[in-house]
């Protein structure tokens, strides 16, 4: 929990993705207890209802739920349902946005197909293939 | 007490009416942001708040329980029996009762208004020592809590030995906000509590602020200039314009409706028509504009038909179908939560299930997203307050 608030996302958006962040990363384990909104807000200088308003909405989705009297904690089995989540968002977050800017620059599906391929093998496809057209 | 209800507050100072018809209702436990600009009034407002100033129409009154109100009434007596709690809870909601604030000197035990030191003015507080100075507040002050003073006289590193009028604008505000902190009132208010203050300590008393108000949720309302910094510990905003009320709301809630269109100007024009235009820029071919949507229920700015955009409220089928087709990446933009029903065809205004509004303004970010010749972003309370305050009256 160590992030810093940016101005693009709403706070208390942000404040339950880098509780989620924490889970994913083992930061924050299950059935463990997570910094209560009075320490979030102290942590990043913003309102309590604000943080709580973060944190509710992983109690709606079950993700934390609260101990009466001692604080909310991490529900059992709540890094499987994180991450079946994001990859449920996946294609909307990223490969919408992704084959969105592709069009506008006019990389074709089969470009785009190329570069996952060879991802991660040698560098960037496309500066290499335009390296060698200018060369 | 529970609140503070202000109605139709005007001031006149002689000719110049500096408030014109305030309604204002505090509640407790919030932190509230005043913003304004310079002579907006808002010194004026707090003042009348307060009590330290008398307003030239309307009046300010607190709501308290009964209880409170008369502690030897028939109410107490029960509460002796020992049941006292449980006829609280059966009260009726109008049970509460409306005191005024003007001098009543129980309702003002709750109020503390911090104001700004002024060395201009040859009052006696310019020839006292800071621990004087605090000294006389602590008397003035029934819930005054010399600990916490001591505490951040200590914080802050303020001189005590040292006079008012030798003090420079950052240490003058540091005594206000000692005296604030440590006023212990229920309502407390400040008045632009940073002025002067270096970046390290502005902190601090954000820190210190979030600190006293998580334990024991005393009500804040601060007037500031540095809208950015302070933003993000406000839970409601006041946006006074010459002398009126323009905004008060949750601020979270406002910025979900606040938005910044930006690309070739038709193209804006044509995705922002219907909408009041705030803050057009131009560059070259290319226009910016700040647009504010409307609260859930309410009717947009100049509310009209056009062919391109379905009315974002209150309107039937064009928007609902809109609604269908945005859903699954207005889902994924707002972190996909579940439970929540879509394109249901009789929900009119349907509403996530921590009770936020927020589809309405998501579904709208999001048609304009779809629309690849606008860019749509989020403004801040800075940004926003510059577009709706900032045009030429």
């Amino acid at each position: 929990m160590n992030e810093i608030l940016s101005q693009e996302k709403s706070i208390y958006i942000q404040i339950k993705e880098m509780i989620e962040n924490d889970i994913l990363r083992d930061i924050l384990l299950e059935e463990e207890r997570v910094p209560s909104t009075n320490e979030l807000a102290k942590a990043y200088s913003i309102n309590p209802a604000t943080a709580a308003k973060g944190v509710n909405l992983l109690v709606d989705e079950d993700i934390l739920y609260k101990k009466r009297g001692i604080g909310m904690f991490v529900r059992t089995g709540a890094k499987k349902k994180i991450v079946e989540k994001r990859k449920k968002n996946f294609y909307d977050d990223y490969v919408k946005r992704l084959m969105a800017e592709a069009a506008s620059l006019g990389i074709t599906r089969e470009e785009l197909i190329m570069m996952i391929q060879e991802d991660g093998a040698e560098g960037n496809p496309y500066a290499k293939e335009n390296n060698k057209a200018a060369g | 007490m529970s609140k503070i209800v202000a109605s139709g507050i005007v001031k006149r100072y002689g000719e110049k009416e500096v408030l014109h018809g305030i309604d204002l209702e505090l509640e407790q436990g919030k932190i509230y942001g005043l913003i304004g600009r310079n002579g907006a009034g808002k010194t004026t407002l707090l003042s009348i708040l307060s009590s330290q100033n008398p307003a030239t129409e309307g009046a300010v009154t607190v709501e308290v329980s009964p209880d409170d109100a008369k502690p030897d009434d028939w109410q107490g007596k029960s509460s002796s029996a020992g049941n006292g709690s449980n006829i609280v809870k059966m009260r009726p909601r109008s049970a509460v009762v409306r005191e005024p604030v003007w001098e009543n000197p129980k309702a003002l035990s709750h109020l503390c208004f911090s104001r700004e030191l002024n060395q201009m003015v040859g009052n006696s507080a310019n020839t006292m020592k800071v621990k004087e100075y605090l000294k006389i507040a602590s008397l003035f002050l029934p819930h005054w809590d010399q600990k916490m003073a001591d505490h951040l006289v200590a914080e802050f590193g303020l001189d005590t030995k040292k006079k008012i009028s030798k003090l420079s604008k950052g240490m003058l505000s540091m005594v206000t906000i000692v005296v604030a902190l440590a006023s212990g009132a229920e309502f407390t208010f400040l008045d632009e509590p940073v002025a002067g203050l270096d970046v390290v300590a502005r902190e601090k008393f954000y820190q210190l602020l979030l600190e006293e108000f998580t334990e024991t949720g005393r009500t804040f309302v601060i007037s500031t200039h540095i809208i950015e910094e302070a933003a993000d510990i406000f839970e409601e905003v006041i946006l006074l314009d010459e002398g009126k009320i323009l905004l008060k709301e949750n601020l979270e809630e406002l910025l979900e409706r606040a938005w910044c269109v930006s690309g070739r100007e038709d193209e804006v024009d044509r995705a922002t028509a219907g909408y009041t235009q705030h803050h057009a820029e131009r560059l070259g071919r290319s226009k910016s504009v700040t647009i504010l949507e409307p609260k859930q229920g309410e009717v947009r700015e100049n509310e009209q038909t056009d062919r391109l955009e379905p009315k974002p409220d209150g309107a039937g089928e064009s928007r609902q179908m809109d609604w269908q087709a945005d859903t699954d990446m207005e889902c994924s933009q707002s972190g996909g939560q579940p439970g929540f029903t879509r394109g249901n065809a009789d929900v009119e205004t349907p509403l996530r299930p921590d009770g936020t509004q927020r589809q309405n303004a998501a579904s709208i970010q999001m048609r304009f997203a779809r629309d690849a010749a606008v860019t749509v972003q989020k403004v801040s309370l800075q940004k926003l307050f510059v577009a709706l305050c900032g045009e030429e009256h």
